[in-house]
């Protein structure tokens, strides 16, 4: 996925470990590309679900778009 | 997907919905989402060049000239100037210059992740547009679309009328010479904003209508109130007629008119169509990319989104009721917080304010009286004449209405409709009360100043519950 708004290694861990809790695994996060790429179960959470997990949500810095399902 | 150049979002259009989508969407993102934006014309579109900013421009120096000749008050002489007609083009020119300057081409620098693009964009496929501009052919992809090709002057085909020659709102702007003698055909808003404007500044004005209602959609009464106003300074309005054709004899443009009572000429030195808007739908290629559309604009549900889910529209290229300038940037907003905060926000309609800016204005906001009627059941209203508010007897002016709908049951306001003096400054209030539910109560019980034109509001709201006749100067 292409994440927007991340400009320190601070923002990594947040948007990493935001992922995380909303259940993906094998989560990576490049601050230098702006991107993320993780692992979900599509029975329990959709890539696009994943959009809408707070830390991509209204209030929070940083938002993302599904680039490529795999 | 074809990779040319690739964007995460693709705006085509740069006018108010466009800048709007980009700005937002850079804020949104921190400056990170790399924005396309593609166009032709001068930036800014419609508003800044051709539309709201010349239109009103020109009001307001005709209103300067009509208040020297026509003081209002006794005592105070009127002066009839000469108007230098040249000179107050330029000068609306720099203005407008000035405006896209500042508000569009400087605004500009301040997003280095914008990149403006000159050409004429159609898609190819569902997430390709080609660009075809002056420097040649562009290929430009994106993740995102935001379509806000806004619309154009329309000009129904009549024969003669293009050998003739006429303006439109698009044209009227580079013209240096007053027209002794104008027709303007059709009579909506932009007719009748810049039918007041010339004739105040010295043409003799003709709007020529098919229909009899001054524009088509708003209370009937106000719409003759109106009228009636504008007629009253001498602007001639030639209803029930159909144009059949243009000619020019002994140098003159001759309109050809049809109506019930036989065919009738019109001689003009110029003439203006002002026949409405068309969406720029046309040459988009929005077959190729699965968007669904019609004569009347881009199909889009609340959210703004097109039939291909990657595809948003905003502005006037929709098919919605209004097309207004503070409506195309707040959907270009609405639009691009949508795209990345993967909301489905959505604009209600009936909460639309829109003005027309006539002397006496029209601003109006919410259903008709007929409209909620036919759509809800039941609605109750009450109008009010302009000289039971006291600032209108102070200001001497004495032409207008206020309508205010409430649906029967509930008392809730549905509607507020005003031809008054600066109507479009406090329909705001009209805004609220349908936004936040209030009844005619609520207004009443909400102090106004004393005098003000709006005080308008609360005493149409008052005769809901008494003969306001009856009452004696501000009682509550
Ligand atoms: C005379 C007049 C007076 C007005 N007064 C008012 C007023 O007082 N208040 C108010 O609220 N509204 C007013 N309006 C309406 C207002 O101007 C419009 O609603 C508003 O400008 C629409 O903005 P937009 O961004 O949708 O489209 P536009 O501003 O028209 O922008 C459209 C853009 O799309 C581009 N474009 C079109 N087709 C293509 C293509 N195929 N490829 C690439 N680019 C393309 C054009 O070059 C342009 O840049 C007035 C309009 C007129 C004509």
């Amino acid at each position: 996925m292409k994440v927007f708004g991340m400009t320190c290694d601070d923002c990594v861990f947040t948007v990493s470990n935001g992922l995380k809790s909303a259940g993906a695994t094998d989560v990576f996060v490049s601050l230098e590309n702006g991107t993320a790429s993780a692992v979900v179960d599509d029975s329990v959470l959709s890539p696009q679900d994943l959009l809408k997990i707070p830390v991509f949500g209204e209030k929070s810095h940083y938002k993302a778009q599904v680039r490529k399902v795999e | 997907m074809n990779l040319g150049e690739e964007y995460d979002l693709v705006i085509i259009g740069r006018g108010a919905a466009a800048f709007s989508a980009a700005i937002k969407a850079s804020e949104l993102t921190s400056g990170q989402a790399s924005i396309a934006m593609i166009g032709y014309g001068p930036l800014g579109g419609t508003c800044v060049n051709v539309g709201c900013v010349p239109s009103k421009y020109i009001i307001e120096a005709a209103n300067v000239h009509q208040a020297q000749i026509n003081t209002r008050y006794p005592g105070l002489t009127g002066v009839r100037t000469e108007v230098d007609f040249p000179a107050l083009m330029e000068s609306l020119r720099e203005a407008v210059l000035e405006e896209r300057r500042t508000k569009y081409s400087e605004v500009l620098r301040s997003y280095a992740n914008i990149k403006v693009f000159d050409g004429k964009a159609t898609f190819t496929d569902r997430n390709t547009v080609s660009v075809i501009g002056e420097n040649g052919r562009k290929t430009i992809s994106g993740y995102n679309f935001i379509i806000a090709t806004g619309s154009s002057a329309k000009v129904n085909k009549i024969q003669g009328l293009q050998e003739a020659g006429f303006l439109t709102s698009e044209t009227v702007w580079d013209i240096n010479t007053l027209p002794k003698t104008l027709a303007i055909i059709g009579g909506g808003f932009i007719g009748l904003e810049l039918g007041q404007s010339f004739s105040r500044l010295g043409s003799s004005v003709k709007i020529i209508k098919e229909h009899s209602t001054v524009t088509a959609g708003i209370e009937p009464e106000l719409g003759e109130a109106l009228m009636a106003s504008l007629s009253g300074e001498g602007i001639e309005f030639m209803t029930g007629r159909k144009v059949l054709r243009v000619l020019i004899r002994n140098g003159k443009k001759v309109v050809v008119t049809s109506a019930s009572s036989g065919n009738e000429e019109i001689e003009a030195d110029e003439i203006l169509v002002a026949s409405g808007r068309t969406p720029n739908v046309a040459s988009l290629g929005l077959d190729h990319a699965g968007v669904k559309f019609s004569e009347r604009g881009i199909a889009v549900n609340g959210s703004m989104m097109t039939s291909n889910p990657d595809i948003f529209a905003a502005g006037d290229v929709v098919d919605q009721k209004y097309k207004l300038e503070t409506l195309a940037a707040r959907e270009g907003a609405m639009v691009a917080s949508n795209m990345f905060n993967h909301t489905d926000k959505s604009i209600p309609m009936d909460q639309i304010p829109w003005a027309v800016f006539t002397e006496p204005q029209f601003a109006s906001v919410g259903y008709t009286e007929t409209e909620y009627t036919l759509r809800f059941g039941k609605a109750e209203s009450r109008t009010i004449p302009l000289e039971s508010v006291p600032k209108a007897r102070i200001l001497r002016k004495n032409h207008g209405m206020f309508k205010i709908v409430t649906d029967a049951e509930t008392q809730k306001v549905v509607g507020i409709h005003v031809v008054s003096p600066y109507a479009a400054e406090f329909i705001i209030e009209g805004v609220y009360a349908i936004k936040y539910g209030l009844t005619y109560n609520d207004i009443i019980e909400s102090s106004h100043i004393f005098p003000t034109v709006a005080e308008g509001i609360k005493l149409a709201a008052q005769s809901f519950t008494r003969d306001i006749s009856k009452m004696s100067c501000c009682m509550e």
